[in-house]
Formats: structure tokens, C-alpha cells, sequence
């Protein structure tokens, strides 16, 4: 695969109508349209406020709460679209792929992309609700454009290994919902991880080797609050690059899955 | 631009052959039981069953087809026809022999792919364009000509599923016929719509061949092959039986009924 055919022309043009198309179906015949990709992420974190913040009262020792959380929700919410999606999109697109040839890694990616346009505008959403909560920005905010980044490889690697298994064996969608679930309370996202490092800062060293968690705090960091337990500051020592080798392990690994399966897609699709 | 599927090495620069297929092998695994379920693939493996049968669809297809030849490819049902023509497309890869094709092929595997009920007529025109290959300025340039060939002006607002599927076809194939290509790929696409449109695609063919355009048809239509093709191919159970003149080939067809 070399690089200038991947992204030549005709396949941006492809790339570019595929995700217009994906993104206008998806809320097509609803009354709010394009603002339930605002609304959705927004509710999901009202409950989730109401119920950790509020009612159990969790996190109230740290700064800004709300939008600590709001982070967490929206990128969560972004990796298990962007995942789910991308897992799907070749079944889902089963009837493209049996009538014409075009690169396969299109679909996963168009797909994604989707995901990636809701992470933005709820990014938006954060800077906003940030800026009401009066906090204050330092250049480290430009932390969280790496951090995005490696979020979406590390998503895109998940969709491409096995959303070409997937093709063969429908179970992963199952599966993966399942593993979804699971993931959702290995990652700080509701409870703060200085919670974890009180009783077991062992415990919190493995949590954040989980690249999600690592990205995750890493934009909290950038963006709300420099008391912020990250990878780097936490285990302060080489083993802090793990979550990033797990991440380019499993897109490279992906990427070649993908290319030597994505020859039978048009037969077992 | 040569294009080259296959395992074997040598490319023969012949000017005049627009494909070259030679001992071109496929086959399928069929499921025998519904195995798409990991249950039943450790099932079957527990037990010993593959769990599927390969079935062997093309065996050994040798042909060239000159630049300028207007083929007809008939068979029955399930000789292998849209299957060649699916490797031809580079959707399904070879399982055995060699492809050479020069030049730029564009195949119609079925007309209006990608076309999504929920889109306006004027959004599909687009998608189905991207998946055609042509760039938006392209698109641009000959959007209006798509809708007045089409004579659905007053609807490229609508959404698709308002279309009749009439015209909806009409649609796809005042986009499909737009295609520039060294070599078109047409499988059984142009069989539908009423009189007035057949008369469109006959209109069609008949320019493909007076301007001695490459062009590949799969077909159950005896009298196309007959009026429009060059030569024809007849293909039983994954092998040519016949392949030139097309009334032979045509007689040689309406025979396996008899």
C-alpha cells in the first residue's frame, strides 16, 4: 500500500461523499436533525452527573468536577462510536463492496470520520461549559490535539482488526458490546483516578497503561486542571510509553489484517 | 495503464489486446450449514466437519478480447458469467492464472449502486458519481445533462424513495452512460425500464459500437448479442464452449434448451 495511491483523488472524493452520506443519514427523519449529535453526549453526561456527582458524590475534591467529567463522557462516547462504526461499516456496506472495486479501508474510515465530526463539535461543547466554569487555559490545552489523535488511531486500529473479522463471524458486534461495557469501568471516566490511587496505587499504574485512560486523563490534564494524574506523571518512567506502543501495535497489527482479508470482502460480505 | 491480477509474471505488450485471461481458475466456499456463527465454527471443529464445500466456479478460462470488439458473454444461470465479470472489475481476486487488462475499465455491475432511498435525487447523483470515479467538477459539468437525458428535472429535489422505480433506473443510467472508459463492463444492467427506455440503451449501444468502443455484455438478450456484438462467448459450467461469431454463438445458446 504505498501512500500517494491511498490518498489520491478519486479516493478523497469517495472518502469525502461516503462520510456526507453517513453523517446525513444518520438523523435523517428526526425533528432536531443534526443536534442530537450535541444532545446525546450532553444527556448521557446529565445522568451520569446526577447519579456519580450528586448523588453519590464523587469527585467533589476536584476542581472544576463538571467539565472533568464532560471530558471523560465525550471522548468515551467518541472511542465506542468510532469503534462500533468502524466495526460495522463493511457488513453494513456489504452492498458497495459486491458491485464495485474500490479500497476496502474507505468504509472503516468513512465511517469513523463521522464519529470524529460529533467528538469535534462536543469538544466545542467542553471549551464552552469550560470557559463558564471559569477555567483557566494555558498553552498545555494544545496537549489534547495528540492526545485526540491517538485516541482515533487506537479506534481505527479496533475497527480495521476487527471489523474484517467481523465480515466472517457477526458475533464481534456482540462481542464487542460486551468488552465495551466492561472497558467503560476499567477507564477513570466517572470515579477520579486519585479515588483508585488511594487504596491501590498499583491498581492505578494499570489502569493507566489502557491507552484510553491515557489519552483521556492526558486531555483532562491539557485542558481543566494540571493536578491531573496522568500516565507520565504517575509512573514516571519508560513504562509511561505502553499505552502509545499498545496503540501503534494494534493499528499496524489492524491495518495488516485488514489489507491481506479485504481481498475476500466482496465474496464473504 | 496495464493492470495486472494474478500470479504469473510475464506481461505480453501486445497494442492491440485490450484483456488477456489466461487459465483463469475460481472457486467458492459454499457453507454447508449456516457457520457464520462462532457456535457453530467450534461446533464443526470439534466435530471434525468442515463446515463448508468449495465449489468450483471457473475452470481454467483462457480468451483475449481485442481493443474495439463489442463481446457478448451468455450462459445460463450459474455458468460463471457475472463471476468472470466480477474478477474482470477487480471485485473478486483470481484464484488461479493471469489478467492482463490495458487501459482504463469502468464496469456496470448494476446500475445506481450506492443510491440511498433517504437522499434527494440531486445528493445520489453525486454519491453514485464518487463511486463511479468522476471528481465533483466533473460532476458539476455534467449535472444538468444527467437530469435533462433523465426527464426528471422537476424532482432532482425529491428524495429517492418518491422516485418510481422507473425512474429511478432512468436516473442511474443517465449517470451510468456518462462513464469514459477504454473499456465498459455491462452486466445484464440495461434489461429494464418500458419501450420508450430500451429504445434509449439500444440508442446507446449502437453509438458504443459506431465508435468502436471496447465493450464487454453479459447478457440473456439473444437479439442484442445478434444486433450489437462483434463476437460472443458462451460459457457451461465454468468453461467456453464456444467463443466467435455471434449468431453461432446465439444458436449454440437457444440449443441448450433443446
Amino acid at each position: 500500500m504505498n501512500i500517494p495511491r491511498v490518498f489520491n483523488k478519486k479516493n478523497r472524493i469517495l472518502l469525502s461523499e461516503l462520510t456526507k452520506t453517513d453523517f446525513k443519514i444518520r438523523y435523517q427523519g428526526s425533528v432536531l436533525g443534526y443536534l442530537w449529535a450535541l444532545l446525546r453526549p450532553l444527556m448521557m453526561f446529565a445522568i451520569l452527573y446526577i447519579v456519580f456527582a450528586k448523588l453519590l458524590r464523587i469527585g467533589n475534591d476536584i476542581p472544576h468536577y463538571p467539565v472533568y467529567l464532560l471530558c471523560g463522557t465525550t471522548m468515551w462516547s467518541f472511542f465506542t462510536e468510532c469503534t462500533s462504526q468502524g466495526i460495522q461499516a463493511i457488513v453494513s456496506r456489504g452492498d458497495l463492496i459486491r458491485k464495485i472495486s474500490f479500497p476496502k479501508y474507505i468504509v472503516v474510515v468513512s465511517a469513523t470520520l463521522t464519529a470524529v465530526i460529533n467528538m469535534l463539535i462536543n469538544v466545542g461543547v467542553i471549551i464552552i461549559f469550560a470557559l463558564i466554569n471559569h477555567v483557566e487555559f494555558s498553552p498545555m490545552c494544545l496537549l489534547i490535539i495528540p492526545a485526540i489523535i491517538e485516541l482515533y488511531l487506537l479506534s481505527l486500529g479496533i475497527a480495521f482488526l476487527l471489523g474484517s473479522i467481523n465480515v466472517k463471524y457477526r458475533d464481534i458486534t456482540s462481542i464487542w458490546d460486551v468488552i465495551i461495557q466492561a472497558l467503560f469501568y476499567a477507564v477513570p471516566i466517572i470515579y477520579p483516578i486519585t479515588m483508585v490511587a488511594n487504596t491501590s496505587p498499583l491498581a492505578a499504574k494499570i489502569i493507566l497503561l489502557n491507552p484510553i485512560s491515557q489519552t483521556i486523563q492526558d486531555i483532562r490534564y491539557g485542558l481543566i486542571t494540571q493536578e491531573t494524574i496522568t500516565t507520565w506523571n504517575f509512573l514516571n518512567s519508560p513504562l509511561a510509553l505502553i499505552p502509545i506502543l499498545i496503540t501503534i501495535t494494534i493499528l499496524v497489527f489492524g491495518a495488516l489484517v485488514f489489507r491481506k482479508k479485504s481481498k475476500f470482502f466482496a465474496e464473504e460480505v | 495503464m496495464k493492470r495486472k491480477l494474478g500470479t504469473r509474471s510475464e506481461i505480453i505488450t501486445d497494442g492491440d489486446v485490450a484483456i488477456s485471461v489466461k487459465d483463469l481458475h475460481k472457486s467458492f466456499n459454499l457453507p454447508t450449514e449456516k457457520s457464520s456463527s462462532l457456535k457453530q465454527v467450534i461446533f464443526n471443529r470439534l466435530r471434525g466437519v468442515k463446515g463448508y464445500r468449495r465449489q468450483k466456479v471457473l475452470k481454467g478460462l483462457n480468451f483475449k478480447i481485442k481493443k474495439g470488439e463489442f463481446i457478448g458473454i451468455v450462459g445460463r444461470n450459474g455458468s460463471g458469467k457475472s463471476t468472470l465479470l466480477k474478477i474482470l472489475a477487480g471485485i473478486y481476486y483470481p484464484e488461479k492464472g493471469e489478467i492482463i487488462i490495458d487501459g482504463n475499465l469502468v464496469p456496470f455491475i448494476e446500475l445506481g449502486v450506492g443510491f440511498n432511498p433517504e437522499l434527494t435525487g440531486r445528493e445520489n447523483v453525486y454519491l453514485n458519481g464518487a463511486l463511479l470515479g468522476f471528481s465533483n467538477e466533473e460532476m458539476d459539468a455534467m449535472y444538468n445533462d444527467i437530469w435533462e437525458f433523465a426527464e426528471l428535472k422537476d424532482f432532482q429535489d425529491q428524495k429517492l424513495k418518491n422516485y418510481s422505480s422507473g425512474m429511478q433506473v432512468r436516473l442511474a443510467f443517465s449517470i451510468a452512460i456518462r462513464a469514459q472508459g477504454d473499456i465498459l463492463l455491462l452486466d445484464e444492467v440495461l434489461a429494464v425500464g418500458d419501450a420508450a427506455f430500451q429504445q434509449k440503451c439500444n440508442n446507446y449501444f449502437s453509438k458504443l459500437r459506431n465508435d468502436n468502443q471496447t465493450v464487454i455484455l453479459v447478457t440473456h438478450s439473444m437479439e442484442n448479442v445478434r444486433k450489437f456484438c462483434t463476437r460472443a462467448i458462451l460459457i457451461e459450467n465454468g468453461e467456453i464452449t464456444k467463443d466467435g461469431d455471434p449468431n453461432e454463438v446465439a444458436n449454440a445458446y437457444t440449443k441448450l434448451w433443446d
